[in-house]
């Protein structure tokens, strides 16, 4: 029996000494690196759900870079849209991040707490000059000096009105709502008019939308969140009022409902939010519909979507993966990148290239025009502190004061204390 | 003349084993050390005590959680313990065609939960198969929230794991129904014992055993729930995430480059502490009853 317990003693320790704890798990400085010396050596780049589609795109950019310098050798990886984060994760617990890594803002924030991705800004000073602002302020952390990442595309939303839908209720699409108040009025509206078949709202309110009302929702420290305000309360005082009356569909709730852009390409709801390239996809989902789409400028601030290149702070070959992601981000292969799909470049050379500030006179393009302006004022609405967990506890929170189960104040009470334990945690 | 190895024994077992180390036994240890640390995916932790454990204690969302697989556990024991021994009995006869009934019980089986409850999910949404044709029908004039209610979500999600589990314990059953002496049916019909009686005189306790081993299959199963809640509530966990299960809940912690490694841990003891609970209870009782 003895022999028994100490064997399982002896499994204990050896359990505790070997479970990756041995790191401090403190934020690692930021490593210093230079893109100085000569590009050569065999360099990975990783890209998120690029192949099939656009293998003929980063093939030829990689091709024009080996090209450009003989010495180095590019291997891409291409993971899955599915499950990447956990591939990152897995690459960078396992020191096997490649040499550059496409990486939303808030995948490269762990990392460069850690001290596993390069300043960029320190490395290649000139990144400053040449990419915009909302880019580059996108890969700079609260309390963490430097840019840790090439901005690679942007993505904004614009609103999409159904012309149609709108008509046959009294309302224009022309003279789109301006405020959330005019919203909710016009929601009304159709909703009495219809019957109570077709709604214009069909979302639940974000921290984005907290934004807007001018609610800040983390402090400038980014250790706490600040989201618990009375104008936020007020904010969803008005949603819970608006789903009381039915003016939003039950289910938002839950997010079990089809979903805003899919009840729109059904022709059940009259508003919904897309990218500059929303009229062109729907044109193959409901062609009918898409015609009857008139686009207008997001309300307020209008969202900011970045996409990225980081660099690992172990490359072997630093001053080649610095290289070959300034490379692809370059305003040349992010214009021929934008032709093929429905993103804008994030360089400052880009901004009056015609293809994107010139309508050709339909809604599809009006509203690419439209989203490729709006950029200058867009702005990342949620923090990226904000975790997958934190999101969900914003949401269910939300939920219980849109359904009137707790006030709107101590839903958020809730959700900022929630939020907070996950953070400092 | 046989030549013995000592060690050849041994070089039998060691893939399974090994296996057994670094699969079961290594993760279980690692839990445990974990849960009283505060560590992160990347960038290990600290020793923190029961720290986690007197969060627990304070977590709103766990106790909704524990409330639910309770409830889930206390509901689906009795109709998975009984409906398919009772499906069992039915088709356990042998009749013309009754394969195919044998077959299409257990086809909801063989089906993955994840598109099971999709599928049910479309059929209890507002505007789903159940909610339109009871609108035809002028049962209800406004949609009923399968899925937007609590409770009706927890309950809708329990139907879809009974209806889910009926041909697995089903067959289970019918292999014990096998082991029941003909005779005793026999001899208790001629003393005047009729379907009900001999039902419980006779099936009961000729299948008791394998009734305790599906008592606790489910007893497990339920309080381990996922899938269905997960599917049916889409991952938001019900209306305020109040129909999340435990394992919901760890699902939360555990996931992204910031995931609460060493809280998740804590919350999986506390699951392996309740569900080791009702087996111990299940066996103690039959060991009495016996």
């Amino acid at each position: 029996m003895r022999r028994y317990w100490s064997g399982l003693g002896l499994a204990a320790v050896l359990a505790a000494a070997g479970c990756g704890l041995g790191d401090t798990g403190q934020p690692a400085a930021a490593p210093g690196a230079t893109a100085t010396g000569e590009v050569k050596g065999k360099v990975s780049l990783q890209t998120w759900a690029l192949k099939p589609k656009f293998t003929d795109y980063m093939q030829k950019v990689i091709d024009s870079f080996e090209k450009k310098y003989p010495g180095v050798e590019v291997e891409w990886l291409d993971q899955p849209g599915d499950g990447y984060s956990d591939k990152v994760l897995s690459q960078a617990a396992g020191n096997s991040l490649p040499d550059v890594t496409n990486l939303p803002p808030e995948y490269a924030l762990p990392l460069v707490k850690q001290g596993l991705l390069l300043d960029v800004a320190q490395a290649d000073p000139a990144v400053k000059d040449e990419y915009v602002p909302g880019g580059l302020s996108a890969y700079t952390y609260p309390g963490v000096q430097g840019v840790y990442g090439y901005p690679w595309y942007l993505n904004t939303d614009v609103n999409y009105w159904n012309s149609e839908l709108m008509a046959e209720n009294g309302l224009d699409a022309k003279k789109p709502p301006a405020s959330f108040d005019e919203l909710v009025a016009q929601a009304r509206t159709l909703k009495d008019k219809s019957g109570g078949k077709v709604y214009l709202m069909s979302r639940k309110p974000e921290l984005g939308d907290f934004v807007q009302a001018g609610v800040k929702l983390v402090s400038d420290d980014g250790k706490h969140f600040t989201f618990n305000t009375p104008e936020a309360a007020a904010l969803l005082d008005k949603y819970r009022d608006a789903f009381k009356q039915g003016l939003l569909p039950r289910d938002v709730l839950t997010d079990t409902y089809a979903g805003n852009a899919k009840l729109f390409n059904e022709g059940t709801v009259a508003w919904t939010t897309g990218g500059g390239n929303y009229i062109t996809s729907l044109a193959v989902d409901n062609p009918s519909l898409a015609p009857k789409v008139v686009p207008s400028p997001a309300f307020g601030t209008p969202p900011l979507y970045v996409q990225g290149l980081s660099v690992s702070a172990k490359s072997k070959n630093a001053p080649a993966a610095l290289a070959l992601a300034r490379w692809v981000t370059s305003a040349e292969n992010q214009a021929a990148f934008a032709h093929l799909v429905a993103i804008f470049p994030s360089t400052k050379a880009s901004a009056n290239d015609p293809f994107f500030s010139k309508s050709d006179g339909t809604n599809a393009g009006d509203a690419k025009v439209m989203a490729f302006a709006s950029l200058a004022k867009a702005k990342m609405l949620e923090p990226v502190v904000l975790t997958e967990a934190m999101k969900k506890i914003v949401k269910q929170q939300f939920a219980l004061a849109i359904s009137g189960e707790v006030s709107s104040k101590e839903a958020l009470d809730t959700a900022v204390a929630k939020c907070d334990e996950l953070l400092q945690g | 003349m046989t030549h013995r190895r000592w060690f050849t024994p041994w070089l039998l077992v060691a893939p399974a084993v090994g296996w057994l180390l670094v699969f079961n036994l290594w993760p279980s240890l690692n839990t445990v050390v974990l849960a009283f640390t505060n560590a992160k995916p990347l960038g290990g932790g600290h020793f923190t005590g029961l720290a986690n454990f007197a969060r627990a204690l304070d977590d709103s969302q766990l106790t909704d959680a524990l409330v639910n697989s309770v409830v889930y556990m206390l509901v689906c024991l009795p109709l998975l313990t009984m409906l398919p021994l009772l499906l069992a009995i039915l088709v356990e006869k042998r009749l013309p065609g009754i394969t195919f009934f044998r077959t299409a019980f257990y086809t909801p089986v063989v089906a993955s939960a994840v598109v099971v409850a999709l599928i049910w999910g479309w059929v209890l949404d507002d505007r789903g198969l159940v909610n339109g044709f009871a609108q035809w029908l002028g049962v209800v004039a406004e949609p009923v929230p399968f899925l937007t209610d609590r409770w009706l979500l927890l309950f809708s999600a329990i139907s879809l794991t009974v209806w889910k589990g009926l041909g697995y314990y089903m067959i289970i059953y019918l292999s014990a129904l096998g082991n029941v002496r003909r005779e005793l049916h026999e001899a208790a019909a001629v003393d005047g014992a009729g379907a009900v009686r001999r039902f419980w005189s006779v099936t009961v306790p000729g299948v008791r055993n394998t009734m305790l081993l599906v008592s606790v299959l489910v007893s497990v199963s339920a309080l381990r729930v996922f899938s269905e809640l997960y599917v049916l509530s889409n991952g938001t966990g019900g209306p305020g995430g109040r129909d999340m299960s435990v394992v919901m809940l760890i699902q939360l912690y555990t996931r992204g480059f910031s995931g609460h490694l060493g809280y998740a841990s804590a919350l999986s003891i506390v699951l392996f502490v309740i569900t080791v609970g009702p087996m111990l209870l299940l066996l103690r009782l039959d060991r009495k009853a016996a």
